[in-house]
């Protein structure tokens, strides 16, 4: 009995780790294949004849290369001032008292609910009215600061004690050296996991670069993906898309990778409260 | 310095720090919901401008009650919720204490490859899938032929393209849902499932009588943040679909953005939009409020 239940616990833990990781290894093989071995029904699953060709052709179908420099500009920016805008009014919600302030709080959080959809048109209407559309300025602006981030930081900074910003205070430090040098520091692991949730979140953000841009020279890398996806529908061609699906996917899971323990403690941290 | 002054100073700093947030959360978020509700009373098209709208009252809501597209739409993004709910949510609550209990290596490799399905790019993941669903040159078909199984067309069948989307969606959304469950599982002692034991509880009754009800919060939370998700999917339906076949796919948030994007119907695209901001509103409402019955009524007894 005892033995079956190990057994089966350790199949399932197999299949645990195999199903998630089974696409991404999809993923791989099919790039690495050439065009004649992608046109064989049923499919190899182990590649036969490994090529790198494609990864050098994604290059030339759209200009993939500049598309991933703009996402890492779009990504980049849009990060630095979610985790600068995050603490600030973190730090305010956390330890600032004032009337209405749970009200304007829980009214911000309710915003990190809504689905971007539902406020698409206006929002590229007052993109393009200030003569926003289709620049890189108008991709980021509507998501320089977000509630996830405020409720964040909130969160973390709830816990610095009291009593190590009253004594600052009592030395003279001015509200913005606490905020930078007294507290910042003491929040490095909830800034690590914001920067992943939101280099993450806005490298794979779709709709509204689909919506904002029209040229190809500033389309993010999972634009210049389905564009080129539409390019190359036939088979032949699959290994090519792939590719360009995994430089796409590349940062994300490097970044994953790096910082995996943060990243699912902070989840642990904000997941659920309360 | 005097407490009146470092209050002054205070209340300046304030100001400071909050508004930068602000700004951006009342312009592009807040504004915007209002916005949205009175486009929605209007005929435009988005990209004339605004003094070219023409007033409609609620005639896009009447509209839409009679409007095939979006009642199928509307049939298409229920369906879709209910096949994601009552997948991910047991999964992901299975997932968790399989992940969370037995005393086993491997555990942070599993958590590891479950959470990844998350951070991989939805357009980059989906193009995969496209390519594992391919009737002829997919693996799924071959792996089911090859145990005799006729497979599905999946994506190219009216009858099955909507739940291999959401087959899709449930394997790229459970592992964040079950490091959720994880984390509920950590916050029970370890000295309820001891008395439990003393009880003389085996594993199934600790499962239904300790762990699941101890769960309930984490669980109403993920019941809530999946059914938003998975109501708002766009990017899987706009790579590998675009609503098709025969309009099997088009949920709402691809009805919505045709519609404003690509047909020039801002009005009624916002009207969808905004009756979509109710039904969910109802819907938290709703899942809220049940959550805090139940909690006052066990505080009661």
């Amino acid at each position: 009995m005892r033995r079956t239940v190990r057994a089966a616990t350790a199949l399932a833990f197999g299949l645990v780790i195999l199903v998630p990781l089974f696409p991404l290894y999809w993923m791989v093989i099919s790039a690495l294949k050439g065009p004649e071995e992608l046109q064989k029904a049923p499919p190899t699953w182990f590649p036969s004849h490994v090529t790198l060709s494609a990864f050098g052709e994604v290059f030339k179908a759209v200009p993939f290369g500049s598309a991933f420099l703009n996402s890492v500009l779009i990504a980049g920016v849009s990060t630095l001032s979610v985790l600068v805008t995050s603490v600030m009014a973190g730090f305010v919600f956390a330890k600032y008292r004032f009337r209405g302030r749970d009200l304007l709080f829980w009214s911000v959080v309710a915003t990190m609910f809504l689905p971007p959809i539902v406020t698409l048109v206006p929002l590229y209407w007052l993109v393009s009215t200030m003569g926003l559309a289709d620049s890189y300025l108008g991709v980021m602006l509507p998501w320089l600061a977000n509630a996830f981030g405020i409720f964040l930081m909130r969160q973390f900074i709830a816990d610095v004690p009291e009593e190590l910003i009253e004594a600052a205070r009592l030395d003279g430090a001015s509200e913005a050296r606490i905020v930078w040098q007294i507290v910042t520091p003491l929040l490095r692991p909830a800034l690590v996991s914001l920067a992943i949730f939101a280099f993450v979140f806005y490298w794979n953000n779709f709709l509204w670069p689909l919506s904002i841009l029209q040229s190809d020279d500033k389309f993010p890398v999972v634009l210049a993906l389905s564009r080129l996806l539409s390019y190359s529908t036939s088979v032949q061609y699959q290994n090519v898309v792939m590719a360009g699906a995994l430089i796409a996917s590349v940062p994300t899971i490097v970044v994953f990778l790096l910082a995996q323990r943060v990243f699912v403690q902070s989840i642990s941290r904000t997941g659920v409260k309360g | 310095m005097t407490v009146q002054t470092s209050h002054t100073a205070r209340r300046g700093a304030a100001i400071a720090f909050l508004s930068p947030a602000m700004a951006v959360i009342v312009l592009f978020v807040a504004v915007p919901i209002a916005l949205t509700f009175w486009i929605s009373l209007h005929d435009w098209s988005m990209y004339t401008p605004l003094s070219q709208m023409t007033w409609r009252g609620l005639g896009n809501y009447a509209d839409l009650l009679h409007s095939d597209d979006f009642l199928n739409a509307l049939e298409n993004t229920l369906v879709y919720v209910v096949i994601v709910l009552v997948t991910t949510v047991p999964l992901a609550l299975a997932l968790g204490m399989l992940l969370y209990f037995p005393k086993m290596a491997g555990k942070g490799v599993a958590r590891a490859a479950l959470f990844s399905t998350y951070v991989i790019p939805t357009v980059a993941i989906a193009i995969v899938w496209g390519a594992l669903y391919a009737p002829d040159y997919g693996p799924l078909s071959q792996a089911l032929g090859a145990v005799g199984i006729d497979s599905p067309a999946w994506l190219s069948d009216p009858q099955t393209a909507l739940l291999s989307l959401g087959v899709f969606h449930v394997w790229q959304m459970t592992g964040y849902y079950t490091i959720l469950v994880i984390a509920g599982l950590t916050q029970i002692p370890d000295d309820v499932y001891e008395a439990a034991r003393i009880d003389g509880a085996g594993f199934w009754r600790q499962t239904f009588s300790v762990t699941l009800p101890l769960l309930r919060r984490t669980t109403t939370f993920i019941v809530l943040i999946a059914a938003i998700n998975a109501i708002q999917v766009f990017d899987p339906v706009y790579i590998l679909t675009q609503g098709g076949p025969a309009e099997s796919t088009t949920v709402l948030s691809y009805a919505i953005q045709r519609a404003a994007f690509q047909n020039g119907m801002a009005g009624q695209a916002s009207a969808m939009a905004f009756s979509l901001l109710l039904v969910l509103v109802a819907v938290a409402g709703v899942v809220l409020a049940a959550m805090r019955r139940r909690t006052a009524a066990e505080g009661r007894s």
